[in-house]
């Protein structure tokens, strides 16, 4: 575990990260990450065996001894009811459900869920981060009595999972940085590690990467005019950019640092930059202020590199990811309305629930209006963000070892990606949101990377 | 009473401005005509919309134009399709896919359509047909099919309709839906034969009074030429005893409802009639919906919860828009689009073209 005084990938990283915003090329040199540039986290005690990872799209993150990444289940209020975890207890148990719940407006409860006889039991999906009988509580870290007797693992109060979508250290499939809007399903948190920041900052993930931004989620930025802790924005350049002032008593601490800008002002520099606001920003995440020659966005970590033939287009909502012809790309998102709010927009889940969206339940039709986005013979993923996988066209689950037929399709977070047939020239996004509750519940979402109106990216 | 507007402004405004547009916002729309010039800069004034409504005739309680009562929605439909319930596939899916496939699946529910003579809007093609309606200002050939495929469904009814209520809320709020006209080459507000209207989306808040609620003219908003460079389009228009109409033009009105739902229509033959002075405008523009775009940006935005607020069924409500098509004949003859109208209110506002230069701003609008 990494100390909170000195980062040696910190300093690898002396240069903030900072991107001013290229639309015309989804690959430009510092885009995306490398992976070599990672967020610091504080320093917390764990149970033994535990760790962090650090994941691509969320930072830092709790792992258990296996490298499997923490979850956690907030309840939630939904349209009708609540369901998830309350503080320091599991709803989350190896009974099988059957039946909807009814919690999402406006079918009733009771229905018969798909695929019974495959279907697994939120525990099994989820498995609960079980303690030894005589584990005790360390730090943060508390301990839960489920309702079997059995011990499990809370931290700050909330039950601990990991996934069974989750293969290697670091993964993050299962909750995802999806935004499932205000009536998605009652979606898992990743357990992330605190960032090693000051305070009155905050780290988000969005899909550009880790994006520092004030405590109150007003966007951060650095001037390449600047020097390592000196701060050439004078005079009329701060009509337009606030210096984020540091209070008198801040000091130098792992990437960051105070410097005085003026008699008695002090600044904080982030990496050795100096870091500002800017006044024009119109929206709290915004990235309007790297549109200014010279400025950018602050982010601890980039997000990975979309697949190489991917591009960026505008759109009317701001700057979205698309196809190499450029045509929108868009994720699916589904959860069922049981009490379990287990997912359905992975291969290995029922796919019912997708076809009535994309095809009324007709695969070719589906495959006509929602194609697949298929990777080129040539393309190989190069990060755990963006995979490929091998799909049976005809049924959207995995296919067999050696399936003629398959179809080698990118996937974001272990789900595959889709285009949509109406969507005739660049930017056109006449697919997003097509589905239930804008598309958070049961449908389709544009994969948007900036949005100037709505917050939708990420 | 002469209202001298500042020259420029910006969102913030001295008090003594302040109270001079709220004056100015009290005078009556048919002002003097000296008052009607003085937003006029260059030739130039624009306009930003701050509410808007596909237009319908309503009478108290729908008893004129909804005789038969009101339309049944999505919980109305599952009970009475589905009593006893059954598999999710069967039931919930099946629902959801026949909002997006409607005529995948038999509808047998009763439609209520609107009748009766009187509508809103303006007569699109210049006929007064038997399906055409009346205006309350004794205008004939009013064309608003739209009126009768919607008008009895609760849904889109004003005030309390939700579709209604929020879709006219957001146009103010949401700046995605920042619509502006800007008129060029004005010499009267009153009488000009040639102005030329342009349409830009705009990318800031409008101007309010202390309290929020009430737009203010004289407010200053850029134009969004990045992302909104599909919403700007240019029509040539006429000034008539304070009545500008322009001709028709297809154009792509972004009208986003409810957060992180950003939409658009397509309308063909958009065309605009509305009264004007030097701080507000309001009327109708009236064209063509293109069905299927009207219709999937409808499924997209307003989920079947919320139509269940309102007697909206999707899928019974696709066959009649297709039904009641009176426009754009595809090469089959069929209909494809249909006739509507938007009423429409607007402020005054400073039209801020940061970052292109006018040859452009031309080029944008071809």
């Amino acid at each position: 575990m990494r100390g909170n005084n000195f980062n040696v990938v910190g300093l690898m990283g002396a240069v903030a990260i900072c991107v001013s915003w290229l639309p015309s090329s989804v690959h430009a040199e510092g885009f995306w990450s490398d992976g070599t540039v990672v967020e610091d986290h504080r320093n917390v005690p764990m149970p033994a065996g535990f760790r962090v990872e650090h994941s691509e799209l969320d930072g830092p993150v709790f792992a258990d001894e296996s490298g499997k990444t923490l979850y956690y289940w907030p309840q939630t209020t939904m349209r009708n009811g609540l369901t998830g975890d309350p503080k320091n207890q599991s709803m989350c148990t190896f009974e099988k459900t059957t039946h909807t719940a009814g919690l999402m407006s406006p079918y009733p409860p009771g229905l018969e869920l798909p695929e019974l006889d495959k279907r697994l039991s939120c525990a099994e999906v989820w498995p609960p981060a079980f303690a030894p009988d005589d584990a005790q509580p360390v730090g943060a870290f508390t301990l839960i009595e489920r309702k079997d007797g059995s011990k499990q693992w809370a931290y700050d109060g909330h039950a601990l999972y990991t996934s069974i979508m989750d293969e290697f250290p670091g993964d993050v499939r299962a909750a995802t940085t999806r935004t499932t809007g205000g009536d998605g399903p009652a979606a898992r948190k990743v357990a992330a590690v605190p960032p090693n920041i000051p305070p009155g900052f905050g780290v988000i993930s969005t899909a550009m990467g880790r994006q520092i931004v004030t405590s109150d989620n007003w966007s951060v930025y650095a001037f390449e005019g600047d020097e390592a802790g000196v701060s050439n924005c004078r005079g009329e350049c701060t009509e337009t950019w606030d210096p984020v002032v540091a209070p008198a008593s801040a000091r130098d601490f792992g990437e960051w640092s105070v410097f005085e800008r003026s008699p008695g002002i002090h600044q904080w520099a982030f990496r050795g930059q100096p870091l500002y606001t800017h006044v024009m920003d119109s929206a709290i995440k915004s990235l309007e202020g790297s549109d200014i020659a010279g400025w950018a966005n602050v982010f601890t970590q980039k997000a990975p590199a979309p697949p190489p033939s991917f591009t960026l287009q505008d759109s009317p909502t701001g700057v979205v990811l698309a196809d190499s012809r450029g045509m929108t790309i868009y994720t699916y998102n589904c959860a069922d309305d049981s009490v379990d709010q287990l997912a359905c927009d992975f291969p290995n889940t029922p796919q019912a629930y997708r076809l009535a969206i994309c095809g009324g339940g007709k695969v070719d039709r589906c495959l006509h209006d929602w194609p697949y986005v298929v990777a080129a013979e040539d393309e190989v993923s190069t990060n755990r963000t963006w995979t490929i996988l091998e799909i049976d066209p005809k049924t959207g689950h995995f296919a067999e070892p050696g399936q003629e037929d398959a179809l080698r399709v990118w996937a974001y977070l272990g789900s595959p990606v889709y285009t949509h047939y109406r969507d005739k020239r660049p930017g056109d996004m006449i697919g997003h949101a097509n589905g239930e509750f804008g598309g958070s519940r049961n449908g389709f979402k544009t994969f948007i990377l900036r949005d100037d109106f709505y917050n939708n990216a990420g | 009473m002469t209202l001298q507007l500042p020259k420029k402004t910006t969102g913030v405004l001295t008090p003594v401005v302040c109270s001079a547009l709220l004056l100015g916002v009290l005078a009556p729309v048919a002002a003097h005509a000296e008052d009607r010039v003085a937003g006029i800069e260059d030739r130039t004034i624009g306009f930003a919309l701050n509410s808007a409504r596909w237009s319908l005739y309503q009478t108290e309680n729908g008893k004129i134009e909804c005789p038969d009562g009101f339309n049944e929605g999505p919980r109305d439909q599952f009970k009475a399709l589905y009593p006893e319930g059954g598999p999710v596939v069967d039931t919930q899916l099946e629902r959801e896919s026949a909002s997006r496939y409607p005529l995948d699946y038999e509808d047998n529910f009763p439609y209520r359509r609107a009748v009766g003579e009187v509508s809103l809007g303006l007569d699109l093609d210049g006929q007064a047909d038997a399906d055409d309606f009346k205006a309350e200002d004794g205008r004939t050939g009013v064309d608003n099919q739209l009126f009768r495929a919607i008008g009895c469904t609760r849904l889109f009814r004003a005030p309390d309709g939700t579709f209604a209520h929020f879709t006219n809320m957001w146009v103010r709020e949401m700046n995605f839906n920042r619509i502006m006209f800007e008129l060029t080459d004005v010499d009267s507000l009153e009488n000009d034969d040639q102005v030329t209207v342009t349409m830009y989306r705009g990318k800031d808040r409008l101007m309010t009074d202390a309290t929020g609620a009430n737009i203010m003219p004289g407010g200053s908003v850029r134009v969004d030429y990045r992302f909104g460079d599909r919403f700007i389009h240019q029509m040539k228009g006429k000034i008539e005893d304070g009545v500008l109409t322009t001709e028709p033009l297809d154009v792509e009105w972004p009208w986003a409802v409810f957060l992180q739902r950003p939409g658009t229509y397509t309308i063909k033959d958009l065309r605009m009639r509305v009264k004007l002075n030097s701080v507000h405008a309001e009327g109708y523009v009236g064209g063509y919906a293109d069905i299927e775009s009207w219709y999937a940006q409808l499924v997209r935005s307003w989920s079947t919860h919320h139509s269940s607020y309102g007697g909206l069924s999707q899928p019974s409500l696709y066959r009649q828009l297709y039904q009641l098509a009176d426009g754009h004949p595809d090469e089959n003859g069929k209909m494809t689009a249909i006739s509507s109208a938007i009423t429409v209110k607007m402020t005054q506002v400073f039209i801020k073209h940061e970052g292109m230069k006018p040859e452009q701003v031309a080029s944008s609008a071809e």
